[in-house]
C-alpha cells in the first residue's frame, strides 16, 4: 500500500513537472481549473476586434472554388512538415481558393510565431483567404493573448461571393475547452437565425472540438457535454447549416446527424502516422477528399 | 469442529451492509448549466430487494428543461468475508423534447463495496436517436459503442451508519451517462431520523474541458429528499 502510495505520488509530480518549462507540452494544471481566459472573456474580445475590423466578405469571381482544410498540426520549431507540405499544395493550387486551419496550431510554448510565418507569406492578408480557429492547445500557458496578437480572433464569420452574390457563409467558433459558453452559444443562435434566411447556398461551421466519441481513436480527448450536444446538433438542423468541420481526435469521422454531415479531420502533426488534409470541392454541392501526407 | 463453529459464529456476526428494503424516493432538485440556463426536477426512485442477492431500482426524473429521464439497475451482489461485490446492468432513456432526440445508454459494470468506500467499473454503449429522422433518408442513429464508466464514491462513516457523507467521482449518475471524459463530482449526505424515513442531500457540480487540459464550469445541481423504507 505504502509502495502504491508513493508510485503515485511519483506519477503526480511527474504530471506536475512536464508542464513547467518552455518545452513543456501538457497544461496539466488546466485540468483542475481555467489557466488564462474563459471562453465567454474570449469571446467578448473576439467580437470587439470583429466590430473593428468589420466582415470579410471574400469575392470569388467564381461559382465554383477550392477550400483546403487541415488541423492539429501541433507546430514547433523543429516539427511543422507536414504544415509546409500542405501550405505548399495550396499555394500550388489554382485560384479561386482558401484555406482553414482547425485548431491546435502549436505545441508548447512561444511557437505562434512559428505557424504564422508558415501560415502566412508575402502578398498575402490575414484573413484574406487563410481562416484558423482556436484549439486546446492554443490556449494552454496562458497563451490566448499570444494567440489574439496573431490571428486576432477566436469566434467570427465570413462569407463567399461571386460579384454581389452570396455563395456560401463560414462561421468560426472557439470550442477550445470543451464548451461554446454562454455568449457565444447566444451569438451563434441569432447569426443563424439571420443568416440562414438570406439565401446561401450551403452554411458551413467550422471548430476545434469534435462532437462524437464514435470509438477509441479520440484517446483521451474530450467533448462538449451531453446537453450542449443535444442543443447544439439540434440549433444546426433547425437553421440548415450542412457541415460541420472539426479536429481534435486526430483522427477522420464522418457521419449524419439530423441532416448535418459532421466531418472530422485526420492531424497534420509531424510525428503521428497516416494523417491527412482535406479538399472541398464548392459548388453547387460540396464534393470532398482526403490527401495523404505522403513524406 | 468446534473451533469450526465458532469461526463460522464470528463469519455470520462481521458487520455486512443489512438487509435492504423496499424503499421509494421522492426529490426535488435545483440545476444550472450554461446550455439549459436555471431548471428544476423532480425525482421518484423506487428500490425492490428482490432477494438476498439479487435487487432492482427503477428511477425516473422531470426537468422543467423539458427533458425526462427512465432507468432501471438490475443488481445482483455476492456478500465476500470482506466487503460485498455486485454487477450493475443499466438502462436508461433520456427523452431531450426540446431538442426532439433520444439517448439510450445501457450499461454493465462490476462493483466492489466495503464500509467506507465503492467502487465501480464498467462500460456503457450510447445511441443518439433523432425522433424527425425521416425513413426515406439514410441518416441512421449515432452509435457511441464503448464507452468507460467508473464511479469511486468515500464515506466519512460506515455505509450502514444512520447518517453519513460521502465524496464521488463518476461519469454516470441518476440522469446521465456521460462521456469518459466529463467526470462529475459529487458530496452526498444522509440522515435517518426514524426506522422507515431517510433524509437526502447530494450537491453535484460537472465541469467541462478537464481533459482538454482547459478545465471550466458547466453545471450544477443541488438535490434534497425523503425516503421511506417498508
Amino acid at each position: 500500500m505504502k509502495k502504491l502510495y508513493s508510485y503515485m505520488m511519483l506519477l503526480g509530480v511527474m504530471s506536475l513537472l512536464s508542464s513547467c518549462g518552455p518545452d513543456a507540452t501538457l497544461d496539466v494544471l488546466g485540468m483542475f481549473s481555467p489557466q488564462g481566459e474563459t471562453v465567454n472573456t474570449r469571446f467578448a474580445q473576439s467580437q470587439t476586434y470583429n466590430e473593428q475590423a468589420g466582415v470579410t466578405h471574400i469575392d470569388m469571381q467564381s461559382d465554383d472554388y477550392m477550400i483546403y482544410v487541415c488541423t492539429d498540426s501541433h507546430v514547433t520549431p523543429d516539427a511543422h512538415k507536414l504544415l509546409d507540405y500542405f501550405m505548399a499544395q495550396y499555394r500550388a493550387a489554382a485560384s479561386p481558393k482558401m484555406a482553414l486551419h482547425l485548431g491546435d496550431l502549436i505545441d508548447a510554448q512561444n511557437n505562434f510565431g512559428c505557424v504564422d510565418s508558415i501560415l502566412h507569406y508575402p502578398g498575402q492578408t490575414l484573413h484574406d483567404t487563410l481562416f484558423v480557429t482556436l484549439g486546446n492547445h492554443d490556449i494552454y500557458f496562458k497563451q490566448w493573448s499570444q494567440y489574439r496578437d496573431y490571428f486576432k480572433t477566436s469566434a467570427y464569420w465570413f462569407d463567399t461571393r461571386n460579384g454581389s452574390r452570396k455563395l456560401d457563409l463560414f462561421i468560426c467558433l472557439d470550442s477550445a475547452e470543451g464548451t461554446l459558453g454562454t455568449s457565444q452559444t447566444k451569438w451563434l443562435e441569432n447569426l443563424l437565425k439571420e443568416k440562414s434566411q438570406e439565401g446561401y447556398r450551403h452554411i458551413i461551421l467550422f471548430t476545434h472540438t469534435h462532437l462524437w466519441k464514435l470509438d477509441a481513436s479520440q484517446g483521451h480527448t474530450s467533448n462538449l457535454a451531453l446537453e450542449e450536444t443535444y442543443k447544439f446538433t439540434d440549433m444546426l438542423s433547425k437553421y440548415g447549416v450542412e457541415f460541420v468541420w472539426s479536429g481534435h481526435q486526430h483522427a477522420r469521422q464522418s457521419l449524419v446527424f439530423k441532416g448535418v454531415n459532421y466531418l472530422v479531420l485526420d492531424s497534420s502533426k509531424d510525428e503521428e502516422k497516416g494523417q491527412s488534409y482535406m479538399t472541398a470541392q464548392m459548388g453547387n454541392s460540396i464534393i470532398y477528399h482526403y490527401y495523404p501526407y505522403n513524406l | 469442529m468446534a473451533l469450526m463453529c465458532s469461526l463460522t459464529a464470528l463469519a455470520v456476526k462481521r458487520p455486512g451492509f443489512g438487509e435492504r428494503k423496499y424503499t421509494i424516493t421522492g426529490m426535488v432538485e435545483y440545476g444550472y448549466n450554461t446550455t439549459w440556463g436555471h431548471h428544476g426536477n423532480f425525482d421518484v426512485q423506487a428500490l425492490m430487494p428482490i432477494n438476498k442477492h439479487f435487487e432492482m431500482e427503477a428511477k425516473c426524473q422531470l426537468s422543467t428543461a423539458n427533458v425526462y429521464t427512465g432507468y432501471v439497475q438490475l443488481r445482483p451482489k455476492f456478500e465476500l468475508p470482506v466487503g460485498e461485490l455486485f454487477i450493475e446492468t443499466d438502462v436508461m432513456y433520456r427523452a431531450i423534447k426540446r431538442n426532439r432526440m433520444g439517448d439510450f445508454t445501457a450499461a454493465l459494470g462490476v462493483g466492489y463495496r466495503m464500509d467506507y468506500v465503492s467502487v465501480t467499473l464498467g462500460m456503457f454503449c450510447r445511441v443518439f436517436d433523432n425522433w424527425d429522422r425521416s425513413w426515406y433518408s439514410n441518416e441512421t442513429y449515432v452509435v457511441e459503442p464503448f464507452n468507460l464508466l467508473y464511479r469511486v464514491e468515500v464515506f466519512c462513516r460506515p455505509q450502514t451508519n444512520p447518517w453519513n457523507l460521502s465524496f464521488c467521482v463518476s461519469n454516470v449518475d441518476d440522469r446521465q451517462m456521460e462521456r469518459q471524459w466529463q467526470p462529475i463530482f459529487g458530496i452526498g449526505a444522509y440522515y435517518d431520523p426514524a426506522e422507515h424515513w431517510r433524509v437526502l442531500l447530494d450537491v453535484q457540480c460537472k465541469p467541462t474541458g478537464m481533459f482538454h487540459l482547459d478545465a471550466t464550469f458547466y453545471s450544477a445541481t443541488v438535490r434534497a429528499g425523503f425516503s421511506y423504507r417498508f
